[in-house]
């Protein structure tokens, strides 16, 4: 893989005030994949895609954009698309106004999937932007990310107001129209399970720091949870790390981070404990819980010191 | 369909062997496209090609050149017997381990598998 | 075609903005103070008459330069504008504007004075003060003035857009503080018939010197808040 990566990072750090929204974060994104960069709400996801894009500024770091540091350099610029989650529009611009700017400045621009989508979503084009509901916002922005064909494409929470069938148009025409253009996507988001399926990789953000960074099949069926008499379940999870433990009375539900193999998941269900399959936003949700907790340790650690 | 039990290009790779075993998908028959795959389970293209090559090295698709993919000669045959094998694992051990819990003897057992078979 | 074009274009596509609305506000004004002359006519008014609505779009411009900022940046960087193209666009786009105005201005002018003032011997574009200059004084001295005024809202707004309300409010005291300062040094001096005779001297060829003066250093400062700007 000598491939110049589509994103580069280095040791990218960023702190408002006392909140440190990046801490430290090297990542190597190759192009023409699906990414999701997970995490809560406030984790530094749109931090770090303002930067990306250079929008906004790190205190510490790089940041490469196919090989360049994208601030201020148009060439590289031209190659992206972040369209932010609250975005703002000129407040007299129409929704086909909009549309008629990205065409403007996106060059691979793809009106006619443009006109498809707006069709989807049933976007009234002429009102005014001001004038739009959240979904119909969220709608706007996604037709931009989509039709605009950008070299890197960013889709920052798109999905907010959408309903479930408008979400599952996205999703579909994202994953049909990757599949004759392939181009680099990130997906931003903390609806997990919707998206799971489309990602190839997957990157968990959580209070700026980067806490899983793995291909997504490595972590589909990377985590078990074993239920039953809680003695039996104790002795079947010995020596794996545990990611979550639940107890009702006797009962005992424990998710560890193991890939079981046939016999062993035979053994299981000899012994009569159930196995139950960890989703990637049970996994996430877990880590991110634990990573918290680790770091609350620590800071106690250093208080009492 | 696709769940969180394990990676999805194996699943993909499963659902493809269950319908060549079915005969749905018959010998010399061909296999919907990567992107085909993709749109229809909603799952990343690359993910759906890895499912697709992981059959081809296996020799049980194989490849023409810009036309698609094929469901090999023999290949039915071969999964058959691989599946056999894990059966008893997959099947008779947890059939037998809930029949004991629930003081089921074997001879009813056995009458049991053989009336529901019946009908 | 450069983005620096394509952000003057996006400034465009709402026409009625950049064109539109300036033009509606000078007819508008220009027709309310007609009207009222032919009033003042009507009831034995006598003398020239004096109408100062040709100031009124030039104002409009000091919203415009906070509009083109607050509203289009953050959008212009949606666009993967870079910050300078986004800048050279929006300035190059109203200049152009402006100096399409301030020909029109001259023009209007002269159309002033050979209808004998709109036939009420009324002054809306040929102010004596700057009508008396040559031409080329007259176009510039409206334009560096409507610059100046889009400069004074752009620059405003970058430092919003930089430091949000506490880049402002610290300009704004600073600008009242020195303001302030200017006047009691004024008054402690007692110099006011010195300052009076020294601003009745300035001519609009002054004027414009020190104006053009000015807006190149609110352009020079906006661009230099502007390149470290987050949206």
């Amino acid at each position: 893989m000598s491939e110049t990566p589509a994103i580069a990072t280095r040791a990218l750090s960023k702190t408002y005030k006392d909140v440190k929204a990046l801490d430290n974060v090297g990542l190597s994104l190759a192009p023409n994949r699906i990414y999701g960069l997970l995490g809560r709400n406030g984790a530094g996801k749109t931090t770090l895609m303002s930067i990306l894009t250079g929008q906004n500024f790190a205190d510490h770091g790089t940041a490469e954009i196919f090989g360049h540091a994208p601030f201020e350099h148009d060439p590289t610029l031209a190659r992206l698309c972040f369209i932010r989650e609250s975005q703002k529009y000129p407040d007299d611009f129409k929704v086909f106004q909009a549309f008629h700017a990205a065409a403007l400045f996106f060059g691979n621009w793809e009106e006619e999937l443009a006109q498809d989508l707006i069709r989807a979503f049933n976007l009234p084009v002429k009102r005014r932007i001001k004038k739009l509901s959240r979904g119909q916002l969220s709608a706007v922005g996604v037709i931009i990310g989509m039709a605009s064909r950008a070299d890197i494409t960013f889709f920052d929470e798109p999905y907010l107001g959408l309903d479930a069938v408008a979400r599952q148009i996205f999703y579909d025409r994202l994953v049909e129209d990757f599949a004759q253009h392939p181009r680099t996507i990130v997906l931003s988001s903390h609806l997990i399970d919707e998206v799971a399926n489309l990602l190839e990789h997957v990157i968990v953000i959580d209070q700026g720091r980067i806490i899983i960074d793995a291909e997504a099949e490595e972590l589909q069926g990377a985590a078990v949870t074993v239920t039953g008499g809680a003695q039996k379940v104790e002795e079947f999870i010995a020596g794996y790390p545990v990611i979550h433990r639940d107890a009702l009375g006797s009962l005992s539900s424990i998710s560890i981070r193991a890939r079981l193999s046939e016999e062993q998941r035979d053994r299981a269900r000899a012994q009569g404990l159930e196995l139950t399959p960890v989703s990637l936003q049970q996994l996430v949700v877990r880590s991110t819980l634990n990573s918290q907790k680790n770091q609350e340790q620590t800071t106690e650690r250093q208080a009492i010191k | 369909m696709i769940d969180d039990s394990k990676p999805i290009f194996l699943q993909i790779s499963e659902l493809i062997e269950n319908d060549i075993i079915s005969g749905t998908l018959p010998e010399e028959s061909q296999v919907p496209s990567t992107n085909e795959f993709a749109a229809f389970y909603r799952i990343n293209p690359a993910t759906a090609a890895k499912g697709i090559n992981r059959l081809v090295e296996e020799g049980l698709l194989y490849k023409k050149r810009g036309i698609g993919m094929f469901v090999a000669q023999g290949a039915p045959a071969r999964l058959r017997s691989n599946r056999r094998e894990h059966f008893a694992n997959q099947f008779i051990m947890p059939l037998t381990a809930e029949a004991a819990k629930l003081g089921i003897e074997m001879d009813e057992l056995l009458s049991m598998i053989k009336s529901t078979s019946a009908t | 075609m450069s983005r620096i074009i394509k952000v003057a274009r996006m400034q465009l596509i709402n026409k009625w903005t950049f064109i539109g609305i300036p033009l509606v506000i000078l007819a508008s004004a220009f027709l309310f103070t007609l009207a009222i002359w032919y009033l003042v006519r009507r009831g034995g008014g006598e003398g020239i008459l004096y109408g100062g609505g040709a100031q009124a779009p030039m104002w409009y411009f000091l919203a415009l330069g906070i509009q083109a900022l607050t509203l289009t940046f953050p959008f212009a960087m949606a666009m993967s504008v870079s910050r300078r193209s986004f800048y050279l666009g929006t300035l190059a786009l109203f200049s152009a504007c402006a100096l399409i105005l301030a020909v029109f201005y001259y023009l209007m002018g002269l159309v002033e004075i050979a209808t004998g003032g709109w036939g009420v011997d009324g002054r809306f574009f040929a102010l004596q003060w700057i009508a008396e200059n040559n031409w080329l004084t007259q176009i510039l001295f409206y334009f560096v003035l409507m610059i100046l005024l889009f400069m004074l809202g752009f620059f405003a707004a970058t430092l919003y857009m930089r430091w949000r309300t506490t880049g402002v409010l610290v300009f704004t005291i600073g600008l009242g503080l020195a303001l302030l300062g200017a006047v009691a040094l004024i008054t402690l001096t007692e110099t006011w018939p010195q300052v009076g005779r020294w601003l009745a001297a300035w001519t609009a060829a002054g004027v414009t010197a020190a104006g053009a003066g000015l807006a190149v250093v609110l352009a020079g400062s906006s661009y230099l808040t502007l390149r470290k700007a987050i949206v």
